[in-house]
């Protein structure tokens, strides 16, 4: 389209100038021209900020919808649906508690899409809850914390505690009886630690429980401290925490070698006519950071052979995944308002008081021992989770989904004992009751120690060191425990979601419930 | 690689139809659209558009006006949809004090649920339309009433001068000369109370009567006495716009309820503070043996009509009101919903109650027995009996007043029996001041006709007698009602410390010489079909046996 | 720092660093330092110095009706104040377990959040709580009853008056 300019006069340079100044504008965003062949795509991948996180080509094992069924992506989706929506609740929101919930009834009544961008914001804080609890099962059956990406399972590890936390602090801002009683609740576990040195007798010189309250409170009430402070966590701290992880979560995986794929990927996909390589031959030797630092990339031994340009194969894919996460959220918020019950109220509990979903199977524990259960086995769960890495240095079977020594029979059989033993202790601790009912005088320290939650948890520790020795393999153990600790958590949630009411009282259905 | 083009596709279709549902439902299909776009007015069609009230030292953000756009400020009354009508004539501009102060629901809705409040977790459901002046009571709570049969003569004696003849009160009479052709027609005095009427109307009346140019009047208007001049003036005070609801006080306070019921700090407690009954959340309430509707008002009548069938375990009696009673009680309850407003917005009588201590109601003492004493001891003193419960003692008997000196009665009422079901009314527990206890006293003189008895003996404890002889007699004769120990199974009790303390011999002695006719106490000095004759040395005995109790205490 | 061996250096060996680059050393320090300094500071910053929670002493009139072992309740406290003969005692009514309102019956106290129970005497009966429910400082001044729910006092000790 430019065309050389006229040189005759200064006048006519300079009106062509101004008649060409989109094009040129056009031409100095992109450097390279359109994106219209596979390398100027290349170039325009690897020439921006953003895309460039992407490599510049992708394998097309990466993109079978069965290598990562997209859960990463749908997370990342729900949490810029989350980003988005919340910032425009902020134009409303005000973070001070009366206001907060007059300000939540105005964006429910009168706001223009108030309502509707209200239960968007819910809705993908949901989906992306699930969203990161799927993605992390996906990469642990794919075996994708494997070296080199065990520091990458780590930081997705502080992203999924980041994103609960992001839903915890988010639940309290509305103000109302369900916020209110849901955070006590929580700034109690918090300060659950004291169960411990309460019962050992050194709260009085070292009290992290009652620090962690305090911190998280601003207060030793949940009053208007705690709601500014749960706000700046809530739009500023964590936000920021998460972007910046997701940051070096996403660099982590273009520099640890791309999706985890199985050594014999290549094989397994059929043929492609417009595939064709880019190289002759898979490079033997490449060296980080153009050769300047020694060692070998995750590139070595990797040929280009079965990749696709990431523009447009990949974007596709992730446009694709993004609008599916879009669709979802819509629906759901269009079929469902996001709840907002009376005004807070602090001197009349919530019966029962129900922190959101995904903290139900914890609230069941913490019914057991508020310490054990809000804080000893999330920490256990955490750390374990995050040892994996470190305990299954094997390499067989990387990337294929349930690989591993017993494979798909194996996570079958845990699931069933794993169900079992949850249903077992539930069952037990529903009908019979747990210590304190048979021994009222006995120590708290004792029930802190033994309650189903740590029983639980000693249950599926214990199957999964058998099945190690037995299958003589890590991996196999780990197989074991994730799946017994999937099963522990849905089971757990399943009760505490839908079986418990007030007085945390077992009821085999909400209809159930006494009315007041 | 086409499978993801196509979830692009479909995805992205499927957002765009929900987005494009969104809008529609946003931008047409909302409820005020339709209604504001059916109203017409004068100026042409409503515009369509959120309207609301805001009164920031109300705490009010009132969008009812939404619907009902006729109220709106500055909104003419329209046509084409029947809440395009204006709001009726009040002594308060919605468009200053906005809707939800006096009528509750939710404000800040603009949906007719929402905002009537019917619906989960809002805590202030609209006061139904028939008990509407209950609203009243959010700023007006010390409306100030006659006694109830003071209102009723006040009312009867309108009606026999025939007032109503030129005068309108609350919407009836003044239908002589419609129109008030000839200038016979007086003014309208249903809200006298409210604005003020001249203190001098009854001179002028009659100035008007002698001029030989009014005609009519000479026959229509003639002297009325004193006493009913001051039952037609209490009557006109009440007449603040709010009939009803003056009613419905008029008749709870002569019904005895705040004998066990605070209201403002003052009232026995014996049941629950009903001072902010009327803004009690519906979902918090109990409605499993309720029949009808949820609501605050119907499980109030439910409640009053019968309390331990709605509230198991209720010690309130069941005391087989009238319909009548019922609702007029529900109403007065749901108007008890004192909210903290500034003080700038308070009505001259709640400041006058709260600086200058003046009464809400009427301090003859007729009225403060039927506000404090008519549930239990009967509206005129008889007592009452009910199940589950120890008779509660005849006050108005006239064997009993013959009995006790105005001293002991005014302590039994200061203190009340702890640990029984008499309250203390005294000015630290139940409010009453020392000249409004008299009064009640008084009253219960003058009803049964009885002065204060004489001292028998110069000092209150002079009876000498044999404990043991007295506790034979007292086995035989008294424990059967009274109970063994005096404890009071089916009778007063008797080992009460405060009875103890405060009942002298005199009382004693005389209350067992003489019984109470009409109750089941029999007199001991009188002869008998079913015990005998006791002389004064064995009743002094039984009353040297009941002061034993006290020593033990 | 110029290299005093006469081989060439390879563009791919490390840069040869001085064994002792003092100033390399304390920049870097002090660098460390004064990071972990203000860091300190700004940890310091969220913990509050004095709580913005209301006054924790309140005073009570208690009903003459008020029956021994009967709870009184006052409006917006967490407090349950009693009386019988030996005297007057508070009992809070936050759950040790997670700081629900437990509610006061007839023969003690439930929790509505997770069904702990308590004896009349704030003890555990079942469920979670881990530790009775303390007993408030109580004064009777005049009339009124004195309640400061900062003080917690061994349970059991009630105030005559």
């Amino acid at each position: 389209m430019s065309t050389t300019a006229p040189e005759n006069s200064p006048l006519r340079r300079f009106l062509h100038n101004l008649l060409q100044s989109p094009w040129h504008v056009r031409d100095a965003a992109l450097r390279s021209g359109l994106p219209t062949t596979d390398r100027t795509r290349s170039n325009f991948v690897f020439g921006n900020v953003f895309l460039h996180l992407h490599s510049v080509r992708t394998h097309r094992w990466s993109l079978r919808w069965s290598t990562t069924w997209g859960l990463g992506l749908a997370a990342t989706a729900a949490f810029l649906i989350a980003l988005v929506s919340g910032v425009l609740l902020m134009f409303y929101y005000k973070p001070y508690p009366e206001a907060a919930y007059d300000s939540i009834k105005d964006i429910h009544f009168v706001v223009p899409t108030g309502r509707f961008i209200r239960n968007i914001h819910r809705w993908s804080a949901n989906v992306m809850v699930v969203a990161v609890l799927l993605h992390m099962a996906r990469a642990f059956y794919t075996a994708a914390y494997r070296k080199p990406r065990e520091f990458n399972w780590l930081i997705g590890m502080g992203l999924l505690v980041v994103t609960l936390g992001l839903s915890f602090t988010g639940y309290l801002l509305p103000w109302d009886q369900l916020a209110y009683w849901a955070i006590t609740i929580g700034a109690n576990i918090a300060q659950s630690p004291r169960e411990v040195t309460d019962a050992v007798g050194i709260t009085e010189t070292f009290d992290p429980g009652g620090l962690q309250r305090e911190l998280l409170l601003g207060s030793d009430i949940v009053g208007e401290e705690a709601l500014i402070r749960f706000y700046v966590l809530h739009v500023m701290l964590l936000p920021l925490a998460l972007v910046s992880l997701l940051a070096v979560h996403f660099w982590r995986i273009r520099k640890d070698g791309g999706m985890t794929r199985p050594s014999d990927a290549d094989q397994r996909l059929a043929p492609k006519a417009d595939v064709y390589p880019v190289f002759t031959e898979a490079p033997q030797k490449t060296y980080q950071l153009a050769a300047i630092v020694k060692g070998a990339s995750p590139a070595v031994g990797r040929g280009p052979e079965n990749t696709v340009p990431s523009m447009p194969h990949l974007f596709y894919a992730e446009l694709g995944v993004l609008m599916l996460t879009v669709l979802v959220c819509l629906a759901l918020s269009m079929i469902s308002d996001a709840p907002l019950k009376e005004l807070a109220n602090p001197s009349v509990p919530e019966n029962p008081a129900k922190a959101p979903w995904y903290f139900l199977g914890l609230q069941e524990l913490v019914a057991y021992s508020a310490f054990m259960g809000g804080v000893g086995i999330p920490m256990i769960v955490v750390i374990g989770l995050g040892l994996i890495p470190f305990l299954d240095r094997e390499e067989a079977e990387t990337g294929a989904w349930f690989g591993g020594p017993g494979g798909l029979r194996l996570v079958a059989r845990s699931a069933v004992f794993g169900l079992a033993s949850v249903l077992g202790i539930e069952a037990f601790a529903i009908r019979f009751g747990w210590l304190r009912e048979w021994f009222p005088e006995i120590p708290q320290l004792v029930i802190t120690a033994v309650n189903p939650g740590t029983l639980l948890a000693a249950i599926y520790a214990a199957y999964s060191l058998w099945i190690v020795r037995r299958y003589g393999s890590a991996r196999a153990g780990a197989l074991a425990l994730f799946t017994c600790f999937l099963c522990g958590f849905v089971v757990l949630t399943v009760i505490g979601t839908h079986f418990r009411g007030p007085n945390w009282t077992f009821y085999w259905s909400p209809a159930d419930w006494p009315r007041h | 690689m086409n499978k993801n083009k196509h979830l692009l596709l479909w995805s992205s279709l499927g957002a765009l139809c929900l987005l494009v549902g969104a809008a529609v439902q946003e931008n047409f299909l909302k409820e005020w659209r339709g209604i504001q776009a059916s109203i017409q007015t004068d100026a042409g069609p409503a515009d369509v558009r959120l309207r609301q009230i805001v009164a920031p030292k109300l705490g009010v953000t009132d969008r009812c006006v939404t619907c009902h756009v006729g109220m709106a400020p500055g909104e003419q009354e329209g046509s084409g949809h029947p809440l395009a009508a204006a709001h009726g004539p009040v002594g308060h501009d919605p468009a200053e004090f906005g809707c939800t102060v006096c009528h509750g629901g939710q404000g800040r809705a603009t949906e007719k649920a929402d905002a009537h409040g019917d619906v989960r977790f809002w805590p202030a459901p609209m006061i139904p339309t028939r008990y509407a002046y209950a609203g009243c009571g959010s700023c007006h709570t010390h409306i100030r009433v006659p006694g109830q049969s003071e209102l009723e003569r006040g009312r009867s004696l309108l009606e026999r001068y025939d007032c109503l003849a030129c005068h309108r009160v609350d919407g009836r009479g003044g239908t002589l000369r419609p129109g008030g052709v000839g200038g016979m027609e007086g003014p309208d005095l249903s809200q006298a109370g409210a604005r003020g009427f001249d203190t001098r109307w009854h001179e002028k009346h009659l100035q008007f009567a002698g001029q030989p140019d009014k005609a009519g009047w000479q026959d229509a208007f003639t002297d009325i006495d004193t006493a009913e001049r001051d039952s037609i003036e209490a009557f006109l005070t009440s007449r603040v716009g709010a009939p009803r609801l003056v009613d419905a006080k008029a008749r709870f306070h002569s019904l005895g309820c705040r004998g066990c019921h605070k209201i403002g700090g003052i009232g026995g407690d014996d049941g629950p503070d009903l001072s902010r009954v009327g803004q009690r959340d519906p979902g918090q309430l109990d409605f499993t043996h309720v029949r009808g509707e949820h609501t605050l008002a119907n499980w109030l009548s439910e409640h009053t009509r019968d309390p331990a069938r709605v509230v198991s375990g209720s010690k309130m009696p069941k005391f087989g009101l009238s319909d009548d009673d019922v609702d007029l009680l529900t109403y007065y309850m749901l108007s008890l919903r004192r909210s903290d407003l500034p003080e700038a917005y308070w009505p001259k009588d709640r400041i006058q109650a709260s600086r200058f201590g003046q009464r809400e109601f009427s301090t003859d003492g007729a009225t403060l027995f039927g506000t404090f004493c008519a549930a239990c001891h009967g509206d005129a003193g008889q007592g009452r009996r009910f199940p589950g419960s120890p008779p509660m003692p005849a006050v108005g008997n006239a064997d009993f007043l013959a009995a006790a000196r105005d001293g002991f009665l005014e302590s039994t009422i200061w203190l009340g029996r702890p640990g029984r079901r008499m309250p203390a009314f005294g000015e630290d527990a139940g409010g009453l001041r020392r000249e409004e206890v008299q009064a009640i006293i008084a009253h219960l003189r003058r009803e049964a006709g009885v002065k204060e008895p004489d001292r028998l003996h110069p000092l209150p404890r002079w009876a000498s007698g044999d404990p043991d002889r007295g506790r034979s007699l007292y086995d035989r004769h008294c424990a059967g009602c009274h109970g063994a120990r005096g404890e009071g199974t089916d009778a007063p009790a008797l080992n009460h410390p405060l009875l103890q303390a405060t009942a002298s011999d005199d009382y004693f002695v005389e209350t067992i010489r003489r019984g109470r006719r009409g109750t089941p106490m029999e007199g001991f000095g009188q002869p008998s079909t079913i015990h005998p004759v006791l002389a004064l040395g064995d009743i002094e005995s039984i009353v040297a046996y009941l002061r034993t109790w006290e020593k033990r205490q | 720092m110029t290299p005093t061996t006469a081989t060439p250096r390879s563009r791919l060996d490390p840069e040869p660093v001085a064994r002792r680059d003092f100033l390399g050393i304390a920049s870097l320090a002090s660098f460390l330092a004064a990071m972990l300094f203000a860091g300190l500071g700004v940890l310091r910053l969220p913990k509050a110095a004095v709580l913005a929670s209301p006054a924790k002493k309140f005073s009570v009139a208690l009903p003459d009706s008020l029956a021994a072992g009967e709870a009184f309740v006052p409006p917006g406290r967490s407090v349950a104040v009693f009386r019988d003969q030996e005297g007057v005692y508070a009992v809070s009514l936050i759950c040790t377990h997670l700081g629900c309102i437990v509610k006061p019956g007839q023969s003690g106290f439930e929790c509505p959040c997770h069904g702990s129970q308590f004896a009349a005497d704030g003890s555990v009966l079942r469920g979670p709580a881990p530790k009775a429910l303390p007993w408030l400082a109580v004064s009777v001044r005049g009339g009124e009853c004195v309640v400061d729910e900062s003080a917690i006092i061994p349970a059991g000790t009630k105030v005559s008056g």
